[in-house]
């Protein structure tokens, strides 16, 4: 499966309420991030979790968030950042940010 | 709704920063545990899962390896290795045996 | 579970702990009966647990300093440059390191869980597994990181990494100044487990 999404993309990460077994925490679903690198390629956790093989395996991608964005009110500097990693059918394209 | 697992954000409280001496039943949890996981009986996926799927208020209230116990137990039945009935005979046999009832 | 302080670090083994300890004892003896797993298996596996310690971090932080292509073959193959100074991080799992910098100081958490290096490590702290810490950590890595005593200044960026998935973080902090003349078992003693894990920085030479 060749990655999506290479260092640098800015990306989405779906606002979904997924039920079930799923790795990607609440607080940065619908935020927006950067991606860092790209991890590899893993089998997915959500089905793993059931029984399934996981297959096919797909990319996992280290995204960086700023605090600010992820928290009102975050209580440090604008700089301080998270990093969180997030497999692939989590992720969107950002929209083309207008001038 | 967020997983009761999903605690990133939640409020909470200081730190405890205390350790306890882990005991000897913690360590058999652990060892069960990973064996199972490196023989292919179970995942850590399915490991996770099972201890998500705990009733939210056990969650609150168990101590870190008493859910993994709780996980590996769930698991072994839901895959027809062990019965609830005979992990249940066994443990009141244990705990006869040592007087505990 | 209800969205207040927790009164109870959702770690330490609570009041009906020996109902616990008697069922995983007798979940055990049923798998061994069955044929499972053995007695060996569990023996071993306790084994494989108990020599793994922050020890083991310290070494790999203590030969990064000193030296720098090891540093290189640590932050680009963890696994491989564990097992030149004997230790076997071997599995499944990937291991990341991430280096502090004078602009950087990174913060590992597993807010899902209680994701760890395990392998390299040994079992993490109780307080790192704390509902506390896994909800805060996130949140307010500064404040957490006061409570351990330590406060990075303001123009020093806080990384904090969410280990959600296969990857398991350790942090390489900085080396301490004024230590130039020290060799790498000194070295490795002024290395914590807390700053491998980056609520804290390394001892001070002389302390």
């Amino acid at each position: 499966m060749t990655p999506r999404f290479e260092p640098g993309d800015r990306v989405r990460v779906l606002p979904e309420d997924k039920q079930g077994h799923v790795r990607t925490p609440g607080y940065i679903r619908g935020k927006t991030g950067r991606v860092e690198s790209v991890l590899g390629e893993f089998r997915n956790p959500e089905t793993l979790a059931y029984g399934d093989s996981g297959l096919p395996e797909r990319p996992l991608y280290k995204v960086s968030f700023r605090q600010a964005d992820l928290w009102e009110g975050y209580p440090g500097p604008a700089d301080d950042e998270l990093c969180a990693d997030i497999y692939e059918h989590w992720l969107e394209p950002t929209p083309e940010e207008t001038a | 709704m967020k997983g009761i697992h999903d605690l990133g954000g939640s409020p909470g409280g200081p730190i405890e920063k205390s350790q306890h001496e882990i005991e000897d039943w913690e360590r058999l949890a652990d060892a069960v545990t990973i064996v199972l996981d490196k023989k292919g009986v179970k995942t850590t996926d399915e490991h996770r899962r099972a201890i998500e799927s705990l009733d939210p208020d056990l969650y609150g209230r168990l101590g870190y390896y008493e859910r993994w116990i709780a996980a590996t137990e769930t698991l072994l039945v839901e895959k027809g290795i062990l019965t609830r009935e005979e992990i249940d005979a066994r443990t009141r046999e244990l705990g006869e045996s040592w007087g505990e009832g | 579970m209800s969205e207040t302080h927790h009164t109870h670090d959702g770690v330490k083994p609570g009041r009906e702990s020996g109902r616990y300890a008697r069922r995983i004892r007798a979940i055990e003896a049923l798998l061994v009966e069955k044929g499972v797993l053995t007695n060996e298996d569990v023996r071993s596996q306790i084994e494989y647990m108990e020599a793994r310690s922050p020890a083991n971090g310290a070494r790999l932080v203590a030969r990064a300093w000193v030296d720098p292509e090891f540093k290189a073959r640590l932050l680009s193959d963890t696994k491989a440059a564990a097992r030149e100074l004997g230790i076997d991080a071997s599995g499944p799992v990937e291991f990341v390191v991430v280096e502090n910098t004078p602009s950087v100081h990174n913060l590992i958490v597993c807010t899902l869980c209680s994701c760890y290096p395990r392998a390299i490590l040994g079992r993490p702290p109780d307080w790192y597994k704390s509902f506390n810490y896994r909800s805060r950590a996130v949140k307010e890595p500064r404040a957490v990181m006061r409570e351990f005593g330590f406060e990075p200044p303001e123009n020093v960026e806080v990384l904090v990494h969410d280990s959600t998935a296969d990857m398991r973080y350790m942090v390489l902090p900085m080396r301490p100044p004024g230590t130039q003349e020290m060799g790498e078992e000194e070295l490795a003693e002024l290395v914590t487990r807390d700053s491998l894990i980056g609520v804290s920085v390394p001892r001070r030479a002389g302390s």
